[in-house]
């Protein structure tokens, strides 16, 4: 099918004066990875909560699944999955109870539900004992569990709404190889994640800032649009030669990363100038900017 | 498009269960603490007022004032009490007597010769509820002194007898409206806090994200609330009955309608309070308000709905509490049924309807406020 995933087109959400989401666009392909970044506030929980049905847009046209929300939002939760922020499950209820009662809201015929459970509990490798209580699971299966609870109906979208907020490195690696796994199996995935390097996981990513996006891409893409300029790191083991700084803020601008330097270079004869000046007594090689660069200059520099 | 499904509706029911019985505080709580409550105050609250203490001052002396002192005391209402030193008003003053009797000099005489004789009788008027009761038996006293001191009788004319309760035994009124009362003020708590509770911790947003409609979360949500508060009613019943030796003269099964009727409103109010809060805490607050306080003085349990001001009198028809008053008082000491009670009856089926409805509309399937 050529038809995409998800197709938004100017969606606005304002509660009361206030606009959490202004004129956002976007369209996400299928069996995509879509990655959803912003800082605290931004407007992307908003704008997942419109996309799973949960919230009706105050303006613009959301088309999720080939569904309209004009035909009710009811239509879309059938077709997507969605894991929150929150963490959602009964916590005194068992493995299966939980599962259980998520697939009989859906609707989800016994013996379908059994076996999907089954092989999705599988899928995501959890292998305790379903009649255990939730609460006494540790952080990453519950996780694990949650995201099984979302896609027990088989959605062909997946929202994914930090779904590794507060759980161990290890667990975070072994989530993404899931998200990973999701997409090999076609379905799409929607993920926010305040983590830069699960950024760099997703097929494309959009960055977002007071409500509306400000950047949309391939990672790589944006780091070339975000750091046109060559970018420098910069290092004096010793004690630095004077008036290093101002040699350096000639050639472009300086960013401390710990006990070194990044160096955006906008003039390539003042920089040369500069380490010719300096001699051994500076370290210098070229780096590749990292999204988390990229983030830090878009999403919380000046605007 | 919109279609109820009753499948749905029971597996909410069916979680609700299971929560209910992974805590075994909460279940003791709701079958156990209301069937304590009304046998503790069923035995606190008594309305009978008996061994007034009575202080009698005989100025006369006589065989006959002596005669009429001893009707007082014999008739097992009064208590003579207060040293003769002190005076009668200061004993009253003080509250140690709650009446005294003066019978002046003559008063012998005055039997003999056939014309009024006198005694006066002081009552502390301080405590109303106390001094109506007081003032109705010594009216009663007088009569019976009268006769046996041979004076003329008053007119005997009216003879008043209590239809359903002969003695106006007051504990079988108070069990059965502390009963209504129990029931309305706890029944609300149980399900105050579940809808404000999947709001905090979360469960909310995975019920939102799927199509479960708000009828089928209110039907599925009440169900086993409803379940639980009539085991407590029939705890209650039992108790009533053994304890307390209320009769039961009407129809078991149209009680138990009208039991169903009654918490199919009050579970109603608290989802409703609890998916407007959306806060346990608040949510609680809100229930006590709106439970406790109309439940215990406008349902009719003390003061009589007939003698309110009329704005209230009106208002009391939105109460639950009220109809369920009049439905339980009528089945249980009266023997009505459904014919003589379908104006309350029908009352608190509309209501049910009402609030089931609200809360419905109510229930939010918006994330944001």
């Amino acid at each position: 099918m050529t038809e995409a995933a998800i197709v938004v087109e100017d969606l606005t959400v304002r509660f009361g004066d206030f606009t959490a989401v202004d004129r956002v666009s976007l369209r996400v392909e299928r069996g995509e990875i879509f990655g959803f970044l912003g800082a605290n506030g931004a407007g992307k929980t908003t704008t997942i909560r419109v996309l799973t049905g949960l919230l009706s847009p105050t303006e613009g046209r959301v088309v999720v699944a080939g569904l309209s929300f004009e035909r009710g939002a009811n239509a879309i939760k059938a077709r997507v999955g969605y894991m929150s922020q929150k963490f959602t499950l009964y916590t005194d209820l068992t493995v299966a109870e939980n599962l259980e009662f998520a697939a009989a809201l859906r609707k989800i015929p016994p013996e379908i539900h059994r076996r999907r459970s089954r092989d999705l509990l599988d899928f995501v490798g959890f292998h305790s004992r379903p009649d255990t209580l939730v609460r006494d699971l540790p952080g990453g299966l519950k996780q694990e569990v949650s995201l099984v609870a979302s896609l027990l109906h088989d959605p062909e979208i997946v929202f994914l709404d930090e779904p590794t907020a507060g759980v161990s490195p290890a667990a975070r690696a072994r989530f993404w190889v899931l998200i990973r796994g999701l997409a090999a199996r076609g379905k799409t995935v929607f993920v926010t994640t305040h983590y830069m390097d699960e950024a760099g996981e997703c097929g494309r990513i959009a960055l977002m800032r007071a409500g509306a996006i400000i950047a949309l891409g391939a990672p790589d893409e944006l780091k070339a649009r975000a750091f046109p300029e060559p970018l420098y790191e910069l290092h004096f083991p010793e004690a630095p030669p004077v008036g290093w700084r101002d040699a350096a803020l000639s050639a472009g601008t300086i960013q401390p990363h710990g006990l070194r330097w990044h160096v955006t270079v906008r003039d390539p004869r003042r920089w040369e100038d500069a380490r010719g000046l300096w001699g051994a007594t500076a370290r210098i090689r070229r780096i590749e900017p990292s999204l988390e660069d990229v983030f830090l200059r878009w999403v919380e520099g000046p605007a | 498009m919109r279609r109820f499904s009753g499948p749905r509706a029971l597996s909410v029911a069916r979680k609700e269960i299971r929560h209910v019985r992974r805590d075994p505080f909460t279940l003791a709580m709701a079958v156990g603490v209301p069937v304590l409550l009304v046998v503790f105050f069923g035995y606190v609250l008594d309305f009978d007022v008996r061994d007034i203490r009575l202080r009698i001052v005989d100025r006369d002396n006589t065989p006959a004032s002596r005669a009429l002192a001893e009707t007082f005391t014999a008739s097992g209402y009064f208590k003579p009490h207060g040293p003769p030193a002190v005076s009668a008003l200061r004993l009253l003053a003080e509250g140690r007597v709650k009446a005294a009797v003066f019978i002046e000099p003559g008063f012998a005489e005055d039997i003999a010769r056939g014309i009024p004789a006198r005694a006066q009788v002081v009552i502390d008027g301080a405590d109303n509820q106390t001094a109506g009761v007081i003032a109705g038996y010594l009216d009663g006293v007088a009569t019976v002194a009268a006769r046996r001191l041979g004076a003329d009788p008053p007119a005997d004319l009216l003879r008043t007898r209590f239809l359903f309760n002969n003695e106006l035994n007051s504990r079988w009124f108070v069990v059965t409206g502390l009963f209504v009362v129990v029931m309305g003020v706890l029944s609300i708590l149980m399900t105050a806090l579940t809808v404000a509770r999947e709001w905090e911790t979360g469960s909310m947003e995975l019920l939102l994200s799927t199509p479960v409609r708000p009828l089928e979360m209110i039907l599925g949500k009440l169900a086993p609330y409803l379940g639980l508060c009539l085991a407590s009613t029939g705890l209650i019943y039992a108790a009533a009955r053994l304890l307390f030796h209320v009769p039961f003269r009407g129809s078991l099964w149209f009680f138990l309608a009208a039991n169903v009727l009654f918490l199919c409103c009050t579970l109603a109010q608290g989802l409703l309070i609890s998916v407007l809060t959306r806060q346990q805490q608040l949510a609680m607050q809100f229930s006590n308000l709106t439970g406790l306080l109309p439940a215990l003085l406008l349902s009719g349990f003390i003061f009589p709905v007939e003698s309110m001001p009329a704005f209230f009198r009106i208002l009391t028809w939105a109460l639950p509490a009220r109809h369920f008053m009049e439905l339980c008082r009528g089945i249980i000491l009266k023997g009505a049924g459904p014919l003589e009670l379908a104006r309350p009856a029908l009352w608190l089926a509309g209501l049910a309807a009402a609030l089931i409805g609200w809360a419905s509309v109510k229930f939010k399937r918006d994330l944001e406020p």
